[in-house]
Parts: C-alpha cells; structure tokens; sequence
C-alpha cells in the first residue's frame, strides 16, 4: 500500500554552525512521484536521509502514513529497519560480495522469508526491470545502467512503502541516463509506490517529477508541477535555475528605458526603486524590423540547439538577450524583439507579477 | 563502486636507477636474514659427526639423513611432537578468542559513538606499549591466585588479552576504511547491527581479520617467555619450551636442536603461506588512503 509521507518544521544542524536544512515543511500524497531538486550542498541528502532514518533532525517530525517515525521534541525514533522503505543510494552501494541475487534477495533474507517465496519474488522483479539474466554476476562485473537496476530491484523487492532515490541517473551517461529515466518513471506509475527522487539536475526532476520541490542552502524555494516552477517561478533564484538555456534577468532601474518600453510601471504598485525583469529565451523572439515588437537589437551570435535557433542580441546599454531566432539574420543585423512573456520581481528576489504581452 | 576499492599504488615509482637501489637493498636483506635459516637446515640433515668434525656450512662432505628429525619428534625424555600438540592447543584459541573479541570492538569504535571513545582507544595505544616484561609478576600472581597457573587455560588467557588491544587497533583502522554506505543500505534493508556487522562488514573485512589472525597465530607460537612463566609441566610445555631441552645434557647435539627449530617453524611457516594471499591484501587495504 502507499503510503503519505509528512514532514513537519524539519531542522537540521550539524554542530558547530552547519544549518542544512531550515523549516521544510511538505506533505507527500500516497502514490505520488515528488522531486526534491536543488544544487549541490542544499540538503537534498541529508532531507533523504531523515526520512530514512539514517540521520535525525535537530528539529520537527516525520509522519510516514499515520505513523510518526520520528519527533526529535518527543525524542520519537523508528529504526530505518522498521520503517519500510527501500532505498537507491548515489552510489548504489551494492553490496561487493554477492552477486545479483543474492543482493536483491538480501532483504527478504533478512525478514527470514521462506526460500522458495524468496527465490520467486527476486525473479519476478528481476525479469520486471530486464536484469534476470545479470543474477549471477558480482556488482563488479556489471556496468552503471545494469547496477542501477539491481539497486533499484533490491529496493523493490520488499514491496516497500515509500521509495527514496538519491541522484540515481547522476552516475549514468547521457544516453543510458534518458532510458533510465523512463524506466524508473514507468516502473513506478505500473506499482503506484509514492517515491522521492532526488537530483540537481532539473531534466531528470520535470523528466520524472508530479510534482518539484526546490531546495536552496536547506530552504524550500518553491513546490509545485513543472509547470508552475517554470511558468511561475516564485523569485529570482528558481527564474534563474529552473529553464534551458537559462532565463535572461536584468537588474533595472525603474527609469532604466527598457522598462518604460516593456510597460512595467504599470504592473507595480509598491514604490520600488529597482526591479528584476527576467524574460525567457523561448518567451521571445528575434523578428525583422519592420514587424512589430518590444525592442530593437543588434545580433551577435547565432546559435543552434537542437532543432532550434537562438540569437544572442546586443540591446546597448551592455544589454545582451538571448532570444529565439524566426528570420533570416546574421551577426550584425538589427533585428526587433518580441517579447511574449515577462517576470518581473521585486528587489528582494520575490516575484510580483508574470505579464503576458502578447497572446 | 569500483573506485571505493581501489588500492593505493606502492609499487616502484621513478628512476631505473632508484629502481636498481631498492633492489639491492631487497635482496641483502632477503639474504641476511634466510642465511641463518639456510645454516639450520643443513645441520639438520646432515649427520653429528660431519657437523662436529666439518662444521656446519660444508657441502662435501656432505651425507643426508632425517635421522635428526625422527630422533626430536619421537625423543623419549622431551617429545617435540607432544609440544607441537601443545602449541597448537595453545595458539588456536589465543588466536580465535581475541579475534572475534577485538573485531567486535573494533567494529564499535570504528562506527559508533561513545562519550569517551577517544581517551578509550588512547588506553588501548598506551597498552600495546606495555613491556610483556613489566606485567608478568601481576600475571604470575593473578594466575596463581585463580589456581589457572600451569594449565592450558591460563595461557590461552593471557596471550587472548595481550592480542586483543593490537587487534583492535589494526581493525578499527580496516573497518573504518570500508564504505559507509554499504552499511546504511544494509539497515534500511532491515538489518540490525549485528547483522549488518555479520552480513556486510565481516564478508567485506576477510582479508583484515586473515591478516590479523595470522599475525597473532605467528606470535602465539613463537611465544617463549610466558608460556616459561606459566607452564611449567613436561606434559603442557608448548614447542619453543621443548626446543632448549633438546640441546642435551653432556654435549650439545646441533642436529637435534636444528631440525627440532626446522620443524617448530614450520606452523607459523604454513599458515603464512597458506594465507598468503588474502594476508597481503589485508595489509595493501590498510595503507588504503583515507
Ligand atoms: N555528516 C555531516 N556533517 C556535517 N555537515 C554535513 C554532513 N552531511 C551534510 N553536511 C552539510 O550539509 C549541507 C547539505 O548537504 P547535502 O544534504 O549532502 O546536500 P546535497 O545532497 O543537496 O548536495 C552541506 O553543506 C554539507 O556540507
Ligand atoms: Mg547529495
């Protein structure tokens, strides 16, 4: 059965001064798949960690289902080992002396499962993730994709309530890294097992996520489904993270021109001095001059990715845009700008507003 | 996975010429000290006669025989094979007991925490610098008093007590060099610390707790000053014991006494061959950097 999992007014402290996480507070439905996304060092693990119990937080609760399994103001503590849940480490920490089988088997050895109850489940998650024919072989003799899946069978072959996957694609190179994606995401929609990922890399987070929580320097930056992290980004950091090629955001005064031209002023109603503005490079785009459009600009470089166009635009003033590319242009040319979409962000990072400028 | 176990390299690193040098001090160090040996085993298989008249290390003339062997193993006063039983009655135990003891130990100041763990394992260094020679009247007396003086028992004791200090140190060092994660998986697996130590930590350390219990087999057996303290019955006397008495009474009989040293040192011989390899990655693991 799946199982919620709570986490309520989360601190942690590694004495003397390190705060890796401050005040996290979610609510993870049964059945879901959530993201935790964030760059290195903003406590993604250590979040991971406590929910497994391998780590206990300075401050706050866990609820796992309607058990608590651990309240550090109540001194509530659940063994990893009572509670349940299977786990995909970073590194995948097999374990070196045992083959395949005896790897996944280990678990349900471990509950003392009848051995031919054991020998059946081990080959029917083996055969689900395509490693049935790996069993016999040691860790050291299998590649990054084939350990990965033996990792992510011995999590699975408790049935547990709650799956917890540390960076599991980070170790992976690009090509097996998409399928593994794919994988995982399939495996888990087919058992309905409420799973938490966690990654800094936002691909494998929207590849995968219902819905993303973004951490930074152990504070919750925003939760929501992709659409919204990249729709609606919540202040400047995730604007800045969350998108590639990455959001273009400037700094202005509020009588900077380029403000007056985007027709901010009227969007704000707090008296603010400065403002961020951050506009996407696929929210844009570079047309001829003589069509009709926010700004003008000169081209510096032409890029492609994938099957798009992108121009790096030169707006004076040591502006430069990245924006889509829709006409024949070449470095040097002046081109106008059309703009589709505006963030616009108080001085202190938090977002006011999206425009839509154009429909 | 793979880079966790790697070992660092030790091999011979530079110049051909640096290469040359450490050769040459290998092998005049190799030569020295298998010299002695080499002199002992030609005693021991030549007759007394030709030692007496031609000295030891002359190869004509030069008469084999293993009459020396058969005359130390089945001498009737002091029967070397007895004390080989002995030793051997002995050095398992003292090297079983203080194995599992200080890998136990070990495994918790290498993973738990305790509130004074570091003043702990200072004592334990500062033990291991105790002099075997500065403890024996206590022992005398404590084995006296708990009537344990001359028995098998006692001697198991104490050499299980002098051991488990340095191998609790030589562990503690092999344990913490394992991957935590493997550990922690193991107990999210469902593990308790007992079995993630059986199950994950032990399978993993083979090479550690071989290279210990050699070592500690090795220096059991070779053991002559407290087994003369605490044995003192023909019948218990463990080989190093019986090795003097077979010098003789009026003369001393160099082949008697030679092959009576071949073959004590055979055990401990055996056992690092046997064990050799796992022995060698025992110690390449310990100088596996932090
Ligand atoms: N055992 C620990 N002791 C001290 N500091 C730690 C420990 N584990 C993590 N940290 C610190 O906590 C912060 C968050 O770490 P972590 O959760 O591993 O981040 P992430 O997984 O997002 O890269 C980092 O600053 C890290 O240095
Ligand atoms: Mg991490």
């Amino acid at each position: 059965m799946a199982k919620g999992v709570r986490m309520e007014n989360i601190w942690k402290i590694f004495m003397p001064k390190v705060i890796a996480l401050k005040n996290i507070n979610v609510d993870i439905r049964p059945g879901e798949f959530f993201v935790i996304l964030g760059p290195s060092g903003s406590g993604k693990t250590t979040l991971l960690r406590i929910i497994a119990g391998l780590e206990i937080p300075t401050r706050g609760r866990v609820v796992i289902g309607d058990q608590v399994v651990v309240d550090a103001d109540k001194g509530v503590f659940v063994e990893p080992r009572d509670r349940n849940i299977g786990m995909v480490f970073q590194n995948w920490a097999l374990y070196p002396h045992m083959t395949a089988y005896d790897n996944i088997a280990f678990p349900l050895r471990i509950k003392k499962l009848p051995r031919e109850e054991i020998d059946k489940r081990v080959r029917e998650v083996a055969e689900a993730l395509g490693i049935a024919e790996l069993l016999d072989r040691k860790p050291a003799h299998m590649s990054g994709g084939q350990q990965q899946r033996v990792a992510v069978a011995r999590a699975l072959v408790k049935q547990p309530d709650v799956l917890l996957l540390d960076e599991p694609f980070s170790n992976l190179d690009a090509r097996i890294r998409v399928t593994a994606r794919e994988f995982v995401k399939e495996i888990q929609k087919k058992l309905g097992i409420t799973t938490i990922l966690v990654t800094h890399d936002q691909a494998d987070a929207f590849a995968v996520g219902d819905r993303v929580m973004v951490l930074r320097n152990g504070e919750m930056q925003q939760l929501g489904v992709p659409e919204e992290l990249y729709g609606e980004p919540a202040n400047v950091f995730i604007a800045n993270f969350i998108g590639d090629p990455p959001m273009n955001i400037y700094k202005l005064s509020i009588d900077h021109p380029m403000v007056k031209q985007l027709g901010v002023l009227e969007e704000i109603n707090e008296d603010y001095k400065e403002v961020y503005i951050g506009i996407r490079p696929d929210e844009a785009v570079a047309l001829p001059l003589n069509e009709e459009g926010h700004l003008t600009g000169t081209v510096t470089i032409v890029e492609y990715v994938g099957s798009r166009r992108y121009a790096k635009l030169d707006l004076g003033n040591s502006i430069s845009m990245r924006t889509l590319l829709e006409c024949r242009a070449d470095h040097g040319d002046k081109v106008r700008i059309r703009v589709y979409k505006l963030h616009i962000f108080a001085p202190d990072g938090k977002r006011i507003r999206t425009l839509t400028l154009v429909h | 996975m793979k880079k966790l176990f790697k070992y660092r390299r030790t091999g011979l690193i530079g110049s051909p010429y640096k290469i040359l040098v450490l050769n040459i001090v290998a092998w005049v160090i190799g030569v020295l000290w298998i010299t002695p040996f080499i002199g002992i085993f030609m005693t021991s298989i030549k007759p007394f006669r030709e030692v007496v008249l031609h000295g030891w290390w002359t190869i004509s003339p030069f008469t084999f025989t293993l009459k020396n062997y058969v005359d130390a193993l089945f001498n009737p006063m002091f029967s070397l094979s007895r004390g080989i039983l002995n030793s051997f009655i002995i050095a398992i135990p003292s090297t079983v007991i203080p194995v599992t003891v200080a890998a136990l130990t070990a495994y918790g100041f290498a993973r738990f925490s305790l509130p004074i763990k570091k003043y702990l394992f200072a004592t334990i260094l500062f033990l291991m610098a105790v002099p075997q020679q500065m403890t024996i009247i206590p022992i005398f007396f404590l084995s006296k008093n708990l009537s344990l003086l001359n028995t098998y028992l006692g001697l198991i004791l104490v050499h299980s007590s002098w051991g488990i200090p340095w191998i609790t140190f030589f562990l503690r060092n092999y344990f913490s060099l394992l991957p935590v994660e493997l550990e922690e998986a193991a107990r999210v697996d469902g593990a308790t610390d007992f079995q993630v130590f059986r199950k994950v930590v032990l399978p993993l350390a083979i090479p550690g707790i071989i290279s210990a219990s050699v070592l500690q087999f090795a220096w059991v057996w070779n053991d002559f000053f407290f087994a003369l303290m605490l044995i003192f019955d023909p019948d218990k006397m463990v080989v190093t014991q019986m090795l003097p008495r077979l010098k003789g009474q009026y003369q001393v009989d160099w082949g008697l006494l030679s092959s009576g040293s071949v073959i004590a040192m055979l055990a401990p011989l055996l056992v690092y061959a046997f064990f050799n390899k796992y022995y060698m990655s025992g110690f390449r693991g310990w100088a596996m950097k932090r």
